[in-house]
């Protein structure tokens, strides 16, 4: 009898041992079960073209920055940016007040950083602090700011923050998807002491990092890698309750040449390349598709056209000297010369769509399918050119201004960038074809840039990215007083009475809480855009994104990273033995 | 000694002067992630780049006076710690790449000038490798090291970059030692040594071997330049962390003080490749130690 109930006892804490072993490994990741076709563990091996400049998001605003502080930080919020929607994370479930301006965000529980210090409502409200803080100087806070003011926060409990903002603004939430939450307990001192800019630098020893991201820094050797490993104590599981990540750890490849990189995605050394495919490669990778060792996925269209835009400023040089570069009718005109489908096909092979302004259907629902179009048509091009005084008044077959002087502007593109400097051939060529001549200088990026922002160029190929899909986060671009106004940037009033309307239009619609009555206003402001062509657009490339074959759930988005942006749901197929990746 | 920290002097001078002169400055990429006008202005000032040229050179040459390089503003670390590890790396590869080099391209180079047969296979090859731009060598040695296995492309592997640096520079010491072990076989006094009986192995490789690797030693200051100058593209493509990818990303982001760093740090290497080629010149050649 006493030994039946030992031997009870014994199977009991045998029991009960094992079921805290099962579950603890479930926690840790190890020996869970996941679903059919979803393998949990593996490195996925990806490139990207630079280092990151510091390990403080706060403090740089590079790609490479950003990106780590993707994999190993957290948002309060994220637009998924497949679907547009704005998803929670950090902020667990939010309400807002009937006037829209204060916002009461509960915060998720028994969430810790990656060393196991509690997440609370502290960190948030540190973060926000060390963000404004004037002494940091954060290039990012500019932009997590409305009407030039900054939010405000307020802790009410350990898990409940209440944020302030100080005007209305329609996009609401989706601000605070840009800022990374830090921790308090490894950062309030640097901030208190006034050293925060020189927290964290990339020889910071990873064990002395921590986020609240799916993955840790292990390893950063500069100039070749940075390896990244699951984040044991990652606070996301899968909708099925599951823990995330499913990669054991993400190798990132510091590979800065182009070629390379698609040489090394094409023979299996890596899983992942940093760009979408560029035209002149999809052919081969197609043929590898279709072997099955890589995946190519349509993202959609590019939400970053290529743009072409003359200096419309009155008080520039240019405009002194030759009045009608400063012309409606110009831009008109160039936009009817120039035949969209050839750069479509000759340029992007195909793997583009004509586009004729700066929203594309990658925008989503902001884009508007029916807007006015200048198709091509060489012969109206001439006679608006005609209407402005330009015609062959000597008879060589190129258009003279009414002081005798051959109709030519100068444009200024990027050095070695195949898109630009192929497509501003085409444009130089059919633009001779009526008669105006365009002298094209390829430019090294920085020289560029500098002439840019000196206001000292007549025109310009280029793109700038926009990394939302709102155009409330792109004031800069749309409003007159904006830096980024390419055609006449950081203007005192408006210059011109349509750019005083859409000042009004967008100031509407990024302060209107109802989303119908935004996407509204925000046609009026592309009607008015299409009307003016401050810049005039002619194909925006379809993202092609490739992978290895053996990488599943990638969700491809438009927005860069392109599909590191989600690598928490990233998994691998098995490799056969003897192929490359680990 | 003089000379050569004067060189060393002027080159890190004449970079920094020509960076901070070009179009543009660092902030170019705050610029293109759409920083604002504040921010852009508080890097400028950060950076000192709002200071006139003169003021500027002035903290410079300070600085390089107590051995303080600056910061870097592209990788945001001492200019000293980053062109300390990637010199290193591209000293590594340069010496393996000149041993290798040497290997191939000396003694192919003496069977080029004693046998006829020889140098009809070898000297096409070598010319076909020496008028190769970087680039296209290393991109060619990487599609084969990828489609064949053969050679590793894993991150850090010396296979690929070292090949790509030393086949080139062998080439180039091929010619030149043929060409000098042509002329020293010409030569009276081993026209005479082969009257005597001496035997013709002898006669090749101690006596014109010898002789002739004056001149080749003569062009040692190239052949340094050459490898490094060549080993940007070699760094760029294979991702080889090194001084050449390190200036070009300094460059491009008009980083100044990195620049001058870097060009500081490579003039000190190829004036120490001269010296060490005069010292190996001085040993191989009694005449150079004899001359006052």
């Amino acid at each position: 009898m006493r030994s039946q109930r030992v031997t009870t006892i014994l199977i009991g804490l045998a029991a009960a041992a094992g079921l805290v072993y099962w579950l603890q490994s479930v926690r840790s990741g190890e020996g869970g079960r996941v679903p059919e076709g979803v393998t949990r563990g593996g490195t996925l091996v990806a490139t990207f073209r630079t280092e990151p400049q510091s390990f403080n998001r706060y403090v740089s605003a590079r790609v490479a920055d950003q990106l780590f502080s993707l994999l190993t930080q957290a948002t309060l919020v994220r637009t998924n940016r497949a679907t547009g929607v704005l998803e929670p994370r950090l902020a667990r479930e939010w309400s807002a007040s009937p006037d829209g301006l204060t916002w009461t965000i509960l915060l998720r529980e028994d969430v810790t950083f990656s060393d196991g210090t509690p997440f609370t409502s502290a960190d948030v409200v540190f973060s926000f602090q060390a963000l404004y803080d004037e002494r940091v100087k954060s290039p990012i806070a500019s932009s997590i700011q409305v009407g030039g003011q900054p939010l405000v926060l307020r802790a009410h409990d350990s898990h409940t923050v209440e944020v302030t903002f100080p005007a209305s603004y329609g996009p609401g939430l989706a601000l605070l998807e840009n800022v990374p939450i830090l921790p308090a307990h490894k950062l309030k001192a640097s901030l208190d002491a006034g050293t925060f800019r020189q927290a964290w630098p990339v020889t910071t020893p990873p064990a002395q990092l921590a986020g609240l991201g799916p993955f840790v820094l292990r390893e950063f050797v500069p100039g070749q890698r940075l390896v990244y490993e699951r984040n044991p104590r990652f606070w996301r599981t899968d909708d099925q309750g599951r823990p995330l990540p499913y990669l054991d750890a993400i190798e990132l490849q510091i590979v800065p040449e182009q070629n390379a990189e698609v040489l090394r995605l094409e023979t299996g050394a890596v899983d992942l390349i940093t760009d979408q495919v560029r035209p002149e490669d999809l052919a081969a990778l197609q043929a590898l598709q279709a072997q099955g060792t890589v995946t190519l996925n349509e993202a959609g269209v590019a939400t970053n056209p290529e743009m072409l835009w003359l200096n419309l400023d009155p008080a520039s040089v240019s405009a002194q000297a030759r009045s009608w570069l400063q012309r409606l009718e110009l831009r008109q005109a160039i936009s009817h010369a120039v035949d969209r489908r050839r750069i479509v096909d000759t340029v992007y092979l195909g793997t583009a769509e004509p586009a004729y302004g700066p929203m594309t259907p990658g925008h989503g629902d902001w884009y508007l399918p029916d807007l006015p179009r200048t198709g091509y048509d060489p012969a109206r091009a001439k006679s608006l050119l005609e209407s402005i005084g330009l015609v062959d008044r000597t008879g060589d077959g190129k258009l003279d201004d009414d002081r005798g002087q051959t109709a030519r502007l100068t444009l200024l593109t990027t050095k070695g960038h195949t898109i630009r400097e192929r497509t501003c051939a085409i444009i130089q060529e059919q633009l001779a074809a009526v008669g105006l001549v365009l002298d094209v200088v390829p430019m090294e990026t920085t020289a560029l840039i500098a002439q840019l922002m000196g206001g000292r160029y007549e025109a310009a190929f280029f793109s700038i990215v926009f990394d939302s899909f709102d155009p409330g986060g792109h004031l800069d671009f749309w409003m007159s007083n904006g830096a980024f106004h390419l055609w006449h940037p950081s203007q005192a009033t408006p210059a011109t009475d349509w750019e005083a309307e859409i000042d009004a239009l967008m100031l509407k619609q990024s302060t209107s809480l109802d989303s119908a009555e935004r996407r509204r206003l925000f046609g009026d402001v592309q009607r008015l855009f299409a009307a003016h062509l401050p810049v005039i657009y002619f194909a925006a490339p379809r993202v092609v994104v490739a992978t290895s074959g053996r990488v599943g759930g990638a969700m491809p988005s438009v927005l860069a990273p392109t599909v590191l942006w989600n690598a928490e749901m990233l998994w691998l197929v098995p490799a056969p033995a003897g192929a490359a990746g680990k | 000694m003089l000379a050569a920290l004067l060189f060393v002097l002027l080159v890190s001078s004449g970079a920094f002067a020509l960076i901070r002169l070009a179009p543009g400055d660092a902030t170019s990429e705050l610029f293109l992630a759409r920083g604002d006008p504040a921010a852009l202005a508080e890097a400028r000032s950060r950076l000192g780049l709002d200071q006139p040229f003169l003021m500027h050179f002035g903290q410079f040459l300070t600085g390089l006076a107590t051995f303080d390089f600056g910061q870097s503003a592209v990788f945001g670390r001492p200019v000293g710690d980053l062109v300390r590890e990637r010199a290193a790396a591209t000293a590594r590869l340069a010496a393996l790449a000149l041993v290798l080099a040497a290997a191939l391209g000396l003694p192919a180079g003496v069977l080029s000038a004693s046998r006829p047969g020889f140098a009809a296979l070898v000297a096409p090859v070598s010319l076909a490798l020496v008028a190769c731009p970087p680039i296209v060598a290393v991109l060619g040695l990487l599609l084969v090291a990828v489609q064949t296995g053969w050679l590793s492309t894993a991150p850090g592997s010396y296979a690929v970059p070292t090949l790509a640096l030393a086949l080139p520079v062998a080439a180039m010491l091929e010619r030149l030692q043929a060409q000098a072990t042509s002329e020293a076989l010409a030569s009276p006094d081993l026209v005479a040594a082969a009257a005597r009986g001496v035997p013709r192995a002898r006669l090749v490789w101690v006596h014109a071997a010898r002789q002739s690797l004056r001149p080749v030693l003569g062009v040692a200051g190239a052949v340094v330049g050459s490898l490094f100058s060549g080993s940007l593209a070699v760094e760029l493509v294979t991702s080889w962390p090194g001084l050449g990818r390190l200036l070009l990303d300094a460059v491009t982001g008009r980083d100044l003080f990195l620049v001058a760093g870097c060009a500081l740090v490579g003039a000190m290497l190829i004036a120490l490749g001269n010296l060490a080629a005069d010292v190996v010149r001085a040993v191989v050649d009694p005449r150079v130690r004899d001359v006052p």
